[in-house]
């Protein structure tokens, strides 16, 4: 009896272990042996090489555009922070109520399919978009703006559209936990309403800032889908690259190399995220 | 003193306002579209008259109806081993000890953390070398991984909201390790269940990237779309991204509508 149970427990344990295994760290291991890996002429050369990180770092074509990338994707993080601070500090400043309706409304697009809203900008964006239309209607342009759709900009604004929601939740969150006393302390001993967000809510939010730019960075970097819908042949982005290897190009080994850099990346968002964390809470 | 901050007030609310016109608008002109279609009248925009017409053209298109089955059987498909390996997962965390269960932890979370391009390939890759072909069964692989951590995490914290005794007792009365799990510790786990079931389906859905690398022939709805969309405009996707969106709508009330009640029965 206890050696059928022994038994049986050794089974869950290789379950449990086994399956992620199998499904999580043998592909990612494969991934990264793949990096080391070559083509030549169409053909796999299972042999230890470091060709696709020297063909990264030695291509100015590769080096521009993940520069490109990271600053494109800092530039809208940013914007997302700024302007996901104000709206979390409005939500928080209204009464329980309105506040819950307010937070819901902003989360509610994150529920709806991430295509369809691409394809949905994109119908904005387009030359004779909805947008370009609205603005000859209104008299304000005479000739539709072309730097709205298939461009690096016209990337920078679908993802503030797309990704502001991520940067909303973490910030509300971290200024909802901030105890009222505080602000009542402020207010007793005379300080404004400005001090207190100065001196009080924004430090003691600051690390719900530093989740919310990791989000934003993390995701935006690694999305390859709202680069290819809108920006067209302007608009390449180092996911593009990536995912355009095991497409078009067909070179599997160098598109995995370049993922091991955008992984590498992602994981140094991740620290720098980190220190910052410590930073703003160690005060 | 007063009137700054009301300013400050208008300010903030007059951005939060833009903010909002922002993010419902492709949904509001994908509505709008499926309703009254565009028509270009010497390259301008104009809207035919009201009509139900996509819907209508959508009911006929049979590559889009048959990528709906596929997205809702592989949804089907996942969630349920999603729900299974979780919480043989979840149990596995809640009743061991040591690093082998950290270990597995950290590899069950991995896929969530991950930017979804290095799941993609990784999964393509192995497929790869293992010869599997492209299609269903891939996808839904890729679908499980993706969810297990999901369902994992609200498995994982309702057990560990469960009192130690309600299992000793049991286990003290002669009931085996299965009977306890089955009459004891399964009913407690029924909201975290479906809240997992409702949300690995709706995640499995809509999910895009990793499915992009794993689906070969065979399409899901947002990969159908996809390819539809770098090909050109049909008015049929109109129809369908609005029906999409109601239905996530009603789902997240729904789904809202239990969390807070469910709460409220908690408490």
């Amino acid at each position: 009896m206890d050696d059928r149970r022994d038994l049986w427990r050794m089974g869950w344990a290789a379950f449990c272990l086994g399956l992620p295994f199998l499904f999580v760290l043998a592909p990612i291991g494969t991934f990264i042996l793949y990096s080391f890996w070559h083509n030549e002429s169409g053909a796999l050369v299972r042999e230890f090489t470091l060709e696709n990180y020297r063909a990264f770092f030695a291509d100015p074509v590769f080096r521009n555009i993940y520069l490109q990338t990271v600053a494109l994707c800092l530039g809208a993080t940013i914007v997302n922070l700024v302007v996901g601070y104000a709206i979390a500090l409005f939500a928080s400043r209204r009464p329980p109520r309105l506040r819950f309706a307010l937070i819901l409304m902003f989360m509610l697009p994150l529920f709806t399919s991430y295509i369809i809203k691409v394809y949905a900008v994109r119908g904005i964006l387009g030359h004779r978009g909805v947008l370009n239309e609205l603005l000859l209607a209104s008299g304000l342009i005479s000739e539709p703006i072309t730097a709205f759709i298939f461009s690096q900009s016209a990337i920078f604004l679908t993802f503030i559209v797309l990704y502001l929601p991520f940067a909303i939740l973490p910030i509300y969150l971290s200024i909802e936990r901030i105890p009222e006393n505080l602000g009542t302390a402020s207010a007793d001993l005379g300080g404004s309403q400005m001090d207190e967000i100065r001196h009080i809510i924004l430090p003691l939010s600051l690390p719900g800032v530093v989740v919310a730019a990791l989000f934003n960075f993390v995701m935006t970097f690694g999305d390859f889908v709202t680069p290819t819908m809108v920006g067209g042949t302007e608009g390449f982005t180092f996911g593009r690259i990536v995912f355009s290897q095991f497409g078009v190009a067909l070179n599997w080994p160098l598109g995995a190399a370049l993922a091991v850099i955008l992984l590498a990346t992602s994981v140094l968002a991740v620290g720098v995220a980190g220190l910052a964390m410590r930073w703003s809470t160690a005060r | 003193m007063k009137q700054r901050s009301g300013l400050f007030d208008l300010v903030l609310g007059t951005l939060a306002l833009v903010s909002l016109v922002i993010i419902y608008a492709p949904l509001a002109v994908v509505w709008v579209f499926s309703n009254w279609q565009p028509v270009r009248v010497r390259g301008a925009l104009q809207l035919a008259p009201f009509s139900w017409d996509s819907y209508v053209a959508l009911t006929r298109n049979a590559d889009i109806l048959g990528a709906l089955g596929t997205t809702l059987l592989v949804g089907l498909v996942s969630m349920l081993l999603a729900l299974i390996l979780a919480t043989t997962f979840a149990m596995y965390y809640w009743r061991t000890a040591g690093v082998s269960r950290q270990i597995m932890q950290a590899l069950v979370f991995l896929p969530f953390l991950l930017p979804p391009i290095v799941v993609g390939l990784s999964l393509l890759i192995a497929f790869r070398e293992l010869d599997a072909t492209r299609g269903a069964f891939t996808i839904v692989v890729g679908h499980t991984v993706l969810l297990v951590p999901v369902v994992y995490r609200l498995v994982l914290t309702r057990l560990n909201s469960l009192s130690p005794s309600l299992t000793e007792a049991s286990l003290d009365l002669g009931a085996s390790q299965w009977q306890t799990f089955r009459h004891i510790l399964l009913p407690q786990l029924g909201s975290a269940l479906l809240a997992g079931a409702l949300l690995g389906f709706a995640i499995s859905f809509d999910e895009t990237m990793v499915t992009l690398f794993l689906s070969g022939s065979t399409s899901t709805l947002p990969i159908r779309l996809w390819s539809m969309m770098r090909l050109g405009f049909v008015p049929e996707i109109n129809a369908l991204a609005t029906l999409v969106v109601v239905a996530a709508a009603l789902a997240t009330a729904v789904f809202g509508v239990m969390q807070l009640s469910g709460k409220r029965g908690e408490r």
